[in-house]
């Protein structure tokens, strides 16, 4: 659905984006992880039309960017990271403005305009005028405004920036959605572990390339073999203390008045094995659990490795 | 066919108070104007009907709201597409199917739909002049039209700037001296050459002057209401010419808005430059 072969885009001397090869299959959530001045946007934008390659190529939806960019506008729905919205129109003209350039039949529109509000959650707010609603209520009009056309891709530049806490569950919620809706999706973050929820691939951007792709799944259960587990007991904190000293896997253990929390180093198999030796040497477990990988540290470490090795 | 840009304009331009109140201070203005005018016109004077100074009203009158809404325009005008970029909805736009033609084209006919309105609002003034005899209707017909036609030519220009300059600022800024070039240095070179031409006769330098006074506007419509005689059909060259220069920044429009279009030509495809929108 979204290939790039050698997509590169320069400024003058800087390279933004350096050969980038990626492939999005149909359906899937992509999430497109990267630091500030990774190359996000600069990607983004050139899947959407806005600025040219300076080569390579880049495919949407079987046109290519720069000689079928029309065919490219009506299959893309595009979110720009920073974004206004237009004075003294209501919500309802406002989508309907974005349905009319796509030339969308009326009926079509209202139908779909509707079934979209319910969706992002502002039929409430129908009547009202876009620039009085709040950043939230507008970044998640914006995710309506990108469906008007019914569009197979959708790409998200930041979605979630300069959100408060509640607005950004509210638009989690809505991005959920999306999942739902089988559309082929692009989402770029700075934060990994607000794509984790709802990928299915993240791909890590870094100066312009792409330094790792993997499922979600597979990036929080293979590629860590660090895990962070917590366990609570009936017994003494002598006990535990005792029986997780003999287990060479546990790296670093903090007590809490609740239980314990254990760094331990191996895979899921492994992981059982330790619960059952904790049991054989008579620690009364009440709690035994594998606690979010601190994804965050998982990224830096990912490409941390990374760069070592190509320094090396 | 159907104009989203044009529509979402129009909606967003015509609701606010603004247009309300520029068109009824626009009237009342003029009205006080034409009054005022037409007071002086019969004062101390023997006969109410008066013709000729009837038609002097007319042309006085036809002037000064060319020069108010010559002026008028690019303040409407010059930040359509800038403001877009200034405000963040541009790029947006721009991921939406619309050709660059259907987006000026609407920024231009949306920008400049006020001032139609100023001109049709303030028709029923020249009526005034009728009653008094002079002006005829096909001249007024004339003139509206010539009116219409530039306010469209210097939206258009307007735009154009909007388009291709990177903020309003700059392009208020060109917008003006376009049509200062237009009624001042158009009018002050025509009228410098034309004394010059004169005396000795030089008819090079006096066709120089004419082509001058051809592009403005003022002269122009002045020759429509038989207030200055050049024997040519003048107006023909000003449509001309101006239609030239909205053509020449066509592309530089493209350029901007779609560097697609331009991807068969080396070097034209911004492809080393930062994001327009």
């Amino acid at each position: 659905m979204i290939q790039t072969q050698h997509l590169t885009k320069k400024f003058g001397r800087f390279t933004a984006v350096d050969k980038l090869n990626l492939y999005v299959p149909e359906g899937t959530v992509f999430g497109l992880v990267g630091e500030n001045g990774a190359g996000k946007t600069t990607t983004l934008s050139m899947l959407a039309t806005l600025s040219t390659p300076t080569s390579g190529k880049a495919v949407i939806n079987g046109y290519d960017v720069v000689r079928h960019p029309s065919d490219v506008r009506r299959s893309i729905g595009f979110m720009p990271d920073s974004f206004g919205v237009y004075d003294d129109l209501s919500v309802d003209e406002y989508l309907e403005f974005y349905a009319d350039c796509y030339a969308v039949p009326r009926a079509v529109m209202q139908k779909r305009r509707q079934d979209l509000l319910e969706r992002v959650q502002l039929v409430d707010k129908r009547h009202t005028y876009v620039n009085a609603l709040s950043r939230g209520m507008q970044q998640r009009l914006e995710i309506a405004r990108c469906l008007m056309h019914n569009p197979p891709v959708l790409i998200l530049d930041e979605p979630a920036s300069g959100l408060d806490p509640r607005s950004r569950i509210e638009l989690r919620s809505v991005l959920k959605e999306l999942k739902a809706l089988k559309k082929t999706v692009v989402i770029s973050s700075h934060i990994l572990y607000e794509l984790a929820e709802f990928a299915d691939e993240i791909g890590i951007l870094r100066r312009g390339q792409i330094a790792a792709v993997a499922s979600v799944s597979v990036m929080l259960q293979h590629s860590s073999s660090q895990r962070t587990l917590w366990i609570a007991t009936k017994s003494s904190q002598h006990v535990l203390e005792q029986a997780l000293r003999d287990v060479p896997e546990v790296s670093s253990v903090t007590y809490f008045p609740e239980g314990v929390e254990v760094i331990y180093q191996g895979t899921l198999e492994e992981q059982s094995e330790l619960l059952l030796k904790l049991l054989r040497r008579g620690v009364r477990v009440s709690q035994f659990a594998e606690r979010p990988t601190d994804i965050e540290a998982l990224f830096l470490r990912l490409t941390s490795e990374r760069e070592e090795g190509g320094s090396a | 066919m159907k104009n989203p840009i044009l529509l979402k304009e129009f909606r967003q331009r015509m609701r606010t108070s603004r247009a309300p109140i520029v068109v009824t201070g626009y009237v009342a203005s003029m009205g006080i104007l034409t009054f005022f005018l037409l007071y002086e016109n019969v004062q101390g004077q023997l006969y109410l009907f008066q013709p000729a100074r009837s038609q002097q009203v007319f042309t006085i009158l036809s002037l000064i709201q060319m020069i108010i809404v010559a002026f008028l325009t690019p303040a409407f005008s010059a930040g359509t597409i800038s403001g877009e970029r200034e405000r963040r909805t541009l790029a947006v736009l721009l991921t939406t199917p619309l050709s660059p033609f259907s987006i000026l084209f609407g920024k231009i006919i949306a920008s400049s739909a006020l001032q139609y309105l100023l001109l049709l609002a303030s028709l029923p003034l020249y009526s005034l002049v009728f009653l008094f005899g002079g002006a005829v209707p096909q001249e007024v017909l004339a003139v509206l039209v010539f009116q219409l036609f530039t306010i469209f030519i210097i939206a258009t220009i307007s735009v154009m700037w909007s388009t291709v300059a990177l903020r309003s600022g700059w392009s208020t800024v060109l917008s003006y001296a376009t049509v200062s070039f237009m009624i001042f240095i158009t009018g002050s070179i025509g009228l410098g050459l034309q004394s010059l031409a004169s005396n000795p006769v030089d008819a090079d330098v006096a066709r120089y002057g004419q082509f001058f006074l051809s592009l403005n506007p003022l002269w122009i419509e002045a020759e429509l209401e038989n207030a200055v005689h050049s024997g040519n059909a003048e107006w023909v060259l000003f449509v001309i010419f101006y239609f030239a220069v909205a053509c020449c920044l066509l592309p530089f429009c493209i350029w901007r808005l779609r560097p697609q279009w331009l991807w068969r030509i080396p070097g034209l495809t911004r492809v080393n430059e930062r994001n327009y929108q």
